[in-house]
């Protein structure tokens, strides 16, 4: 439990560390906190992972962003959300049972899809907070598609990480 | 009682959601001034939605009081359109009755003077000094109170040419008496003021004095208008009787005449016709 909560944090700091010092293009908003929050331990009830995910997301806002509320205001739908993408995905005997999802337990392609659906929907109120009103649609679908597509890349190897730890306490 | 733990589950859910989302709108717009004017675009859209919502409904229940507003304005409205009709007749009649325009009925009466007529041809003719700017049009009746002098054939602007009864091809519609036999009635082609009426049945009784009335059969002339007396009269071929007429109107010595004229005639005309062509 102690390693799950030290890596969580670590990744935060990761988060913060590409916020800060990793801008490679006006078109990609690289974010693991998607990841973080799905792949989250199911014994962790709706409300509790949504207070996390506020959490994670304003220290990230605080210490590298400084645009307040940005990642929170994104990343708490992706908490709420997070059981009933798990229910479709992985089916409700894993959550009724509190088992959690893992790499080696469903193979690559369900656990991609479930953190594809959290990027998405992290990355669709994320551009839109992020003055997606004032910006070209074309700019925005461009750095949505970017960033998803970076975004699953690096947040799939993640997922096999964190629930490795699902694994071993499975 | 799992439902009802489902539902507060749900609730819960739903409520804390609401306040992260809230917190963090809040965060954003302290934040950034770009944030804030779309957070603000937003939320002042979203009010304006519900306030339009709102407001249909409001409006929706608001019908019943605003149809019964109309229903009331609707009867002022035709109470006031029935007295500007009734005044509108009332004016007109008196516009009329200033031209000696008369109306009864579907009948239009108004008075002329006759300023030329023939009475020794086989084909007479009256000149009545109204025209087409007077109203006066073809088929219009010409009468007297004595009787029937003849129909308009034609128009000027000021005249009008009217066939006189005393033309041999001019027949009329009659009756004896009120409810007696119908036949047409023709000029003798002789006197003044002689009529031959053909086509009766044999089974008509009738005897010498009993008028002969206009039958209301034409679309010209109105009915009941007194014509004459019957004189002698006579079987032809077997089958009908030919009755001499006496007529009231002494066509020798016409000076003023009514003009009749029927304002459903077109009606009548136009209905005839398409019986004719079926």
């Amino acid at each position: 439990m102690r390693n799950r909560a030290l890596t969580f944090l670590i990744l935060v700091a990761c988060q913060v560390l590409i916020c800060n010092y990793l801008h490679l293009s006006m078109y990609l908003s690289l974010s693991i906190l998607p990841v973080l929050i799905i792949c989250l331990p199911t014994k962790i009830t709706t409300p509790v992972a949504m207070i996390i995910a506020f959490a994670a997301g304003f220290v990230v806002d605080y210490t590298a962003e400084g645009v307040l509320g940005l990642n929170s205001l994104a990343l708490v739908p992706v908490a709420l959300l997070r059981r009933s993408v798990c229910d479709a995905i992985f089916g409700e005997e894993l959550v009724a049972r509190k088992e959690d999802f893992s790499v080696a337990k469903f193979g690559w392609p369900k656990v991609a899809f479930a953190v594809s659906i959290a990027q998405a929907l992290f990355l669709l109120i994320y551009i839109w907070a992020d003055g997606g009103q004032a910006r070209p649609f074309g700019f925005n679908l461009l750095r949505g598609f970017v960033s998803f597509a970076v975004g699953i890349i690096i947040s799939v190897p993640i997922a096999d990480k964190l629930t490795k730890y699902h694994g071993q306490s499975a | 009682m799992a439902g009802k733990r489902n539902i507060y589950r749900t609730g819960i859910n739903v409520a804390i959601f609401i306040f992260l989302e809230v917190a963090a709108l809040g965060l954003l717009r302290r934040s950034s001034e770009g944030q804030s004017f779309f957070i603000n675009q937003m939320s002042h859209s979203f009010a304006a939605k519900v306030w339009g919502w709102s407001q249909n409904v409001g409006d929706y229940f608001a019908l019943k009081g605003i149809n019964n507003d109309l229903a009331t304005d609707n009867f002022l409205l035709q109470t006031a359109i029935a007295k500007m009709d009734a005044d509108a007749d009332s004016i007109r009649a008196a516009n009329a009755a200033k031209d000696g325009i008369v109306v009864a009925g579907r009948y239009l009466f108004s008075h002329a003077s006759v300023i030329k007529y023939s009475q020794n041809k086989h084909h007479n003719y009256l000149i009545i000094g109204k025209g087409a700017k007077d109203g006066v049009t073809a088929h219009t009746g010409v009468i007297s109170s004595k009787g029937v002098i003849g129909i308009i054939d034609t128009v000027s602007t000021n005249y009008a040419y009217a066939r006189s009864f005393m033309s041999s091809n001019f027949n009329l519609s009659t009756r004896i008496g009120h409810e007696g036999a119908v036949g047409p009635m023709a000029w003798d082609g002789k006197s003044m003021n002689g009529a031959i009426l053909r086509e009766i049945s044999l089974q008509h009784k009738f005897k010498q004095g009993d008028t002969v009335y206009t039958s209301g059969h034409s679309s010209i002339f109105p009915p009941d208008i007194p014509l004459g007396t019957i004189g002698e009269s006579r079987i032809i071929n077997g089958s009908t009787y030919e009755i001499d007429v006496h007529l009231f109107q002494d066509y020798s010595a016409i000076r003023y005449v009514t003009l009749v004229s029927n304002m459903d005639r077109q009606e009548i005309v136009s209905l005839e016709k398409k019986g004719d062509e079926q």
